[in-house]
């Protein structure tokens, strides 16, 4: 899941950059608005949380803009403005959520992983595929039952490729969604990534349920449910 | 009552019906007092009439009126009365409608009647008039013996008068009970369209709420005094809505400068112990916390300040403070910033300037002007310092360049937490400088100003110190007394 922060602050940034991608997202950071408008017009995003206060662009005008431009990215609103006006117009501008600060970091996870649920029309968080459990919420994977252990990247992976099984995922796609833009990446990283996540998954059944289409990109089997 | 309708209706209806009674009394009195008049005037020719048929001859009385005269005293309908009484009280006429009763013998002269109302023996009211004359001599006659004067009383109906009057009498009554009728209507009527406009403006005012204080108040059109007032109302508005606007802002900018320092302490420390083995993250954690805490400490002794002022609490302690080596104090400490932003500071101060102040507020208003001044003006500018000291006060100005400036920010520039910057994404200061610099200068008796001139110019002046001369020169003037 990628996400964009855009947020002024700069502490918070680094906090919540760090947090976020810790807990498997890839993050874009900037604290600037017309930055973020540009940002989040050039990329898909699953979610993009936005403080209302922000130099050049305010959050406000941002989503209103984003959504004039018929972009339907989930927006999580982060501010310190509290009050029921500040709210309801956040709201109608096009947000999806709205949360205020000071937060709970975890409340703020919870939240962006609900919207991410949203953006794939899922209510569970659960996904199950034969053998195969994925609890999004808890970033847990489990096969017949035995845990197994993936690194947030491999299960960021995963997630977009289960969410999007039975299609053809290029490259370039699913490089854009797993790793944020300042990202330095090898020319093979996804290859190797996705060759890992094999291995760890298929290690205890014959046939990947990862597919290779050659010259296309990957595919997550949808029969293998 | 309070309602102005019903006042006003209540007092314009009773001016009216009080001057309508005032007006139709005199009218009655008058045309009374004239018919009267008119009847006594007929009724006295008549008894003159009577007087010149009478004769006396040889000290005999002859009274010998023509036939046409008599059928007034001698018809069935109301006749008239009269009757002739000799000087010693002997009845020597009376017409023929009293035939045995006799009227009463009041009389005045033949040039003062005695004139009076009287019940007739018809039982009618009537009126009388009396006087004494002496019969004239029959010219064939002459006169033998003495000429004795006799009395005549002549009396008649009044009732046509009575019922004349008793007609205008009711007619003004009748006009006066319609007109008041009608007085109340029009004057209600009136008085309501008269206070139409402020019906209007009281139907506009419950309208009005804190969510719609950017509406106003019809003036044009409007009657001059209510007009006035819509002006006023207006200005209470526009008024009511800068403060709202200010309340507002204070508000969130309030919530934005306590709660995003908490929301990155409760962000940095939740993220630091989710995740603790990165040793590296972890110091910088503490960095950022203990920055934070430094911030919000600045925050808090400013508000702490302010309310300190506002409520006139600021100890001062005035002491003669050398205004040069305080300012290069400052300019010291400030060193890299002007260094790093290649700044030309140019300061202005007579030798030996001394201020009567207090240190620490003095060094605080400096600090914040001067931090301002280095921190919004564009690099390889200039800042300007000018000290005018002398008596009876100092001033201190301080100029320097600025491209975010604007006129219509000036009467903000002095709130709480205003910044230009509306995402308030510094943390180098939270607004509260100018504030503060404001309040202390108030605390110690001194005017603080700022103004914007065309070619973006900033200047703060600080004006009204006390100065070390002005207080030699005051004690100079009392030492002869002391």
């Amino acid at each position: 899941m990628r996400l964009l922060l855009v947020e002024d602050s700069k502490r918070l940034q680094t906090s919540l950059q760090r947090g976020l991608r810790k807990s498997g997202y890839a993050v874009d950071v900037t604290g600037d608005g017309e930055e973020g408008r540009w940002l989040s017009e050039s990329n898909n995003y699953d979610v993009i949380i936005l403080d209302l206060m922000l130099p050049r662009l305010d959050g406000l005008s941002l989503l209103r803009q984003l959504r004039a431009s018929h972009r339907a990215t989930h927006v999580l609103i982060l501010t310190a403005r509290d009050t029921v006006e500040d709210r309801v117009s956040g709201l109608q501008a096009g947000a999806d959520d709205y949360l205020i600060k000071p937060f709970a970091f975890e409340e703020l996870l919870a939240r962006v992983q609900a919207l991410c649920r949203r953006s794939y029309q899922r209510k569970n968080p659960r996904i199950v595929i034969g053998d195969l459990q994925i609890d999004t919420a808890a970033r847990r994977v489990t096969s017949k039952g035995r845990n197994i252990e993936l690194t947030p990247r491999e299960f960021m992976l995963l997630e977009y490729l289960v969410l999007r099984r039975g299609e053809v995922l290029s490259r370039s796609e699913i490089e854009a969604h797993i790793y944020p833009d300042s990202a330095e990446l090898m020319s093979n990283a996804v290859d190797s990534a996705v060759c890992t996540l094999r291995r760890k998954i298929d290690s205890d059944r014959p046939g990947a349920r990862i597919r290779t289409r050659r010259g296309m990109g990957y595919v997550f089997e949808s029969t293998s449910e | 009552m309070k309602s102005i309708r019903a006042r006003l209706t209540l007092s314009l209806g009773v001016l009216f019906f009080f001057s309508w009674c005032f007006g139709g009394l005199a009218v009655y009195l008058t045309l009374r007092s004239e018919m009267t008049a008119e009847f006594d005037r007929a009724l006295r020719a008549s008894t003159e009439a009577l007087a010149g048929l009478s004769e006396q001859s040889q000290g005999a009385f002859d009274f010998d009126p023509a036939p046409e005269v008599m059928s007034r005293f001698e018809r069935r309908d109301r006749p008239e009365y009269f009757q002739i009484w000799a000087a010693n009280g002997t009845t020597l006429v009376r017409s023929p409608s009293l035939r045995q009763a006799d009227l009463p013998r009041l009389a005045g002269t033949l040039s003062a009647p005695h004139l009076w109302n009287l019940i007739l023996p018809d039982g009618l009211r009537g009126r009388a008039i009396g006087l004494r004359f002496p019969p004239k001599q029959d010219e064939d006659t002459p006169p033998a013996g003495l000429v004795h004067e006799v009395t005549l009383v002549m009396a008649s109906h009044r009732e046509e008068l009575g019922n004349r009057l008793g007609l205008i009498k009711s007619v003004l009554l009748l006009a006066g009970a319609g007109t008041a009728v009608a007085t109340v209507l029009v004057v209600t009527l009136v008085v309501r369209r008269g206070l139409w406009p402020l019906s209007q403006l009281a139907e506009r005012a419950t309208t009005i709420d804190a969510s719609s204080l950017g509406e106003r108040f019809a003036s044009k059109k409007m009657p001059d005094e209510v007009s006035q007032i819509s002006r006023r109302l207006n200005d209470l508005m526009a008024r009511l809505e800068g403060s709202f606007t200010r309340e507002k802002r204070f508000s969130g900018d309030v919530a934005h400068e306590l709660r995003t320092p908490i929301a990155e302490l409760r962000t940095l420390a939740e993220v630091a112990l989710r995740w603790p083995d990165d040793v590296a993250a972890t110091r910088k954690v503490l960095q950022d916390a203990l920055e934070i805490a430094l911030q919000m400490e600045s925050l808090v002794a400013g508000l702490l300040t302010l309310a300190r002022c506002e409520a006139g609490l600021l100890a001062v302690h005035p002491e003669a403070i050398p205004i040069e080596e305080l300012i290069r104090e400052i300019l010291h400490s400030l060193a890299r910033e002007i260094e790093a932003k290649r700044l030309a500071v140019t300061l202005h101060v007579p030798e030996s300037t001394c201020w009567l102040t207090d240190r620490v507020a003095l060094r605080s208003m400096v600090t914040n002007l001067l931090a301002n001044a280095v921190q919004h003006s564009p690099s390889g500018s200039a800042i300007q310092l000018h000290i005018e000291s002398g008596v009876p006060a100092g001033r201190l100005r301080i100029s320097n360049a600025t491209k975010e400036l604007a006129q219509e920010d000036l009467p903000q520039l002095f709130e709480r937490f205003w910044r230009k910057d509306g995402a308030r994404s510094s943390n180098a200061n939270c607004g509260l400088g100018l504030a503060l610099t404001r309040a202390y200068a108030q605390a110690l008796g001194m005017t603080f100003r700022a103004e914007l001139t065309d070619d973006s110019e900033i200047t703060f002046e600080l004006s009204g110190a006390q100065t070390c001369e002005a207080r030699e020169a005051h004690q100079t003037f009392l030492a002869p007394n002391e």
